[in-house]
């Protein structure tokens, strides 16, 4: 088999051993693209057009085909993102319990619109669907953790401590 | 096999083909989209939903395959299956279905490429309710450009994929995909990959809605002003089934027809875009007999007579070049009026192309060269040491047309001929070195048969009426035959040809035009 190790695009998984092993569990390389799309996530922030072509690859199937796949995933990030994700949750509850004015408040005090990313790279924030938590609204995921029952207080604080 | 009833039709089907294929195959329309014979079916459109008895819910029919069931699980005693297209369910879901899909679709059939010949707009008309629930604004997205001619207008996709399926499993080269999803899916391509493949132009033609367009053929003309002619492309010897759509003279489009002896659905778009090169060329449309640097013109008896005065006063040492590009009629005529030497002019040739479907592109760029070889026999090998060993005095030369370019050696042996007798349609290199050009028609106006690189003889109709005062070539070779043999016979006609082209060739006896018909007949399944 020839080597996947130095791929001709700008991108290369720095967890080599990681990336076989991904591949060793699926009959069709094709089926270890997810997987390998959060490897690449974690490593890089984001899904750029080398990991696709990398990912393609590895995979043995078109860029396109994997195109398809990120583009489908919400979770899985096309452009840079800032050091820290805001997500805030719009579903019933949350929004009930004043996710609206989380959001104006971050658009305020940091001057992005939702989607967006603050010039110093430090937050991006975005509106998320259910994060399946509506009894503890409103909640926002800050990266990959859980911030239950905030109020607009506890949420600023939050904030200021992250870097 | 599985003996099954769909409505009140009962047929035997074979084992594991679908309730669609079936309904199809016996000349009941199920209304679908995203089914497509050669394609991967993928059940996404919903519009082919059938009741099938004992079946709970409506059925995909294009994903619901038949099998044989037990003896005593047989429904009346007799049936494998039986399925019901015109319930008052499949009827209303129908209507749901199309409701949905034109949910965000913005009913501009009047200034749509597609109108006349869009499912959509069909279904809708047949099957669909005449107004729309959905009051609220109409989602608008740009059309865009995808590549290779082809635009998408994102507002009518319906996002059958089939598009998306044809770039992966025909064409190969997975250039489309759908992006986002949910309401925000769309058709799309990689911002630096471009739709860029010779068979990118079936796109067009296999999008069921007026979504993917063609941008040689957009705004120009409505489906229903023009005339639908089945023909045979000419640009390669796959010889492709094809249909030429023209209105007053004038050719707007090529599409594939369907062939499953020869191009299956498709056809590339070398062969699709070819029939432009022919619009703006030098036309002979007169005989014109040379008179030093230029020519004169002369009316036909005179050209014939003065074209069978030349061949007659050489004496034998007039030779004949049969042309790739003509049909087997023309080419046979001239075998039988050359009494010597027949031969070609080198072969014109380039890549061959072989697509991961099995669909091909010929490296022998014209259409006709296995026709040229098996009807006239024994061509000389190396056409040009062979006229100046033989002596050769005279040239009858059926021009290959546009598609030649003659070489330096090639311009200097014709230079060096006592007379050269060209038959052509256009002012070509050839033409302009004769001394007699016999003007003939050009593609899209000749008929004839043409015999393809798998020994598949077919039918080529002309689309576009003879200009002025040519003729049509086989008829040309005729008269000057008649001219030189007043025994010579008479043809009335192309069969006529084909019939004493059958005597000489017993692998094209018994062959006539009506025979051929649309799918051609396979010569090599006949005795040699």
């Amino acid at each position: 088999m020839k080597s996947k190790a130095q791929p001709k695009s700008g991108f290369s998984f720095a967890d080599s051993e990681r990336v076989e092993r991904i591949l060793s569990q699926y009959p069709d390389k094709k089926s270890a693209t997810l997987p390998l799309l959060h490897l690449a996530q974690s490593q890089e922030g984001y899904i750029s057009s080398s990991v696709i072509d990398t990912i393609a690859d590895l995979a043995d199937c078109h860029p396109s085909v994997v195109m398809d796949c990120v583009s489908f995933y919400t979770m899985l990030y096309t452009k840079p993102q800032g050091r820290h994700t805001i997500q805030v949750c719009q579903t019933l509850s949350c929004s009930l319990n004043g996710a609206d004015s989380m959001v104006d408040h971050v658009r305020d005090k940091y001057e992005i619109e939702p989607g967006g990313t603050t010039a110093d790279d430090r937050f991006t924030l975005m509106k998320v669907e259910c994060l399946g938590s509506c009894g503890t609204a409103p909640v926002v995921q800050v990266n990959n953790d859980y911030h239950e029952g905030l109020s607009l207080e506890e949420f600023d604080q939050l904030l200021e401590s992250l870097e | 096999m599985p003996f099954i009833k769909i409505d009140e039709k009962e047929f035997e089907v074979a084992k594991g083909i679908t309730v669609l294929q079936a309904a199809l195959a016996n000349g009941i329309e199920i209304p679908h989209y995203c089914f497509h014979p050669v394609l991967e079916v993928v059940g996404s459109c919903r519009m082919c939903l059938v009741q099938v008895e004992g079946m709970p819910k409506l059925q995909a029919s294009c994903n619901t395959s038949i099998g044989e069931v037990a003896l005593d699980k047989k429904l009346d005693g007799k049936y494998d299956m039986v399925v019901n297209t015109q319930t008052d369910a499949v009827k209303q879901e129908r209507k749901n279905i199309l409701e949905f899909l034109l949910l965000n679709h913005p009913l501009d059939c009047p200034v749509c490429d597609q109108a006349g010949e869009c499912y959509l707009q069909d279904y809708t008309f047949k099957y669909g309710n005449a107004h729309s629930r959905f009051k609220e604004e109409k989602r608008v997205r740009p059309s865009e450009s995808l590549g290779s001619n082809i635009v998408i207008n994102q507002d009518r996709c319906i996002l059958c994929s089939r598009c998306v399926r044809f770039t992966r499993e025909i064409s190969g080269t997975n250039e489309l995909f759908v992006q986002n999803r949910g309401y925000h899916s769309k058709v799309s391509i990689l911002k630096d990959k471009p739709l860029e493949n010779l068979m990118a132009g079936n796109v067009a033609d296999i999008c069921p809605v007026g979504a993917l367009l063609n941008t040689d053929y957009i705004h120009k003309n409505r489906f229903w002003n023009l005339d639908t002619i089945p023909s045979v492309c000419q640009d390669c010897s796959a010889g492709c089934n094809v249909d030429v759509f023209s209105q007053r003279d004038e050719i707007f489009r090529l599409t594939p027809r369907e062939n499953h002896d020869v191009n299956g659905y498709f056809m590339c778009d070398i062969g699709r875009y070819g029939f432009h090169r022919f619009e703006e060329i030098e036309r002979v449309n007169q005989p014109l007999v040379r008179n030093g640097k230029s020519f004169d013109v002369i009316d036909w008896a005179e050209a014939i007579q003065k074209t069978a005065d030349l061949i007659e006063q050489s004496n034998g040492k007039t030779a004949g070049i049969v042309s790739p590009f003509h049909t087997n009629e023309s080419n046979f005529l001239l075998g039988l009026m050359i009494n010597g030497m027949l031969g070609m002019l080198p072969a014109i040739q380039a890549e061959e192309i072989t697509y991961p479907s099995g669909f091909r592109i010929s490296a022998d760029r014209s259409p006709n060269q296995r026709g040229m070889n098996n009807i006239c026999g024994g061509l000389a090998e190396d056409l040009s040491s062979e006229i100046k060993t033989q002596a050769i005095r005279g040239l009858y030369i059926l021009d290959d047309g546009v598609d030649r370019e003659l070489d330096d050696a090639w311009k200097e042996i014709l230079a060096k001929m006592d007379f050269l007798i060209v038959q052509s349609y256009a002012m070509t290199d050839l033409a302009k070195l004769a001394h007699i050009v016999l003007p003939g028609l050009a593609p899209y106006e000749r008929e004839g048969t043409i015999t393809n690189d798998q020994d598949r003889i077919q039918w080529l109709r002309p689309s576009l009426s003879i200009k002025a005062e040519s003729k049509p070539d086989w008829e040309i070779l005729m008269l000057v035959n008649n001219a030189l043999n007043k025994k010579a016979e008479n043809f009335t006609g192309l069969d006529d040809v084909i019939i004493k082209m059958g005597e000489q060739f017993p692998n094209y006896s018994g062959i006539t035009l009506f025979k051929i018909a649309t799918q051609g007949i396979a010569l090599n399944g006949k005795k040699m």
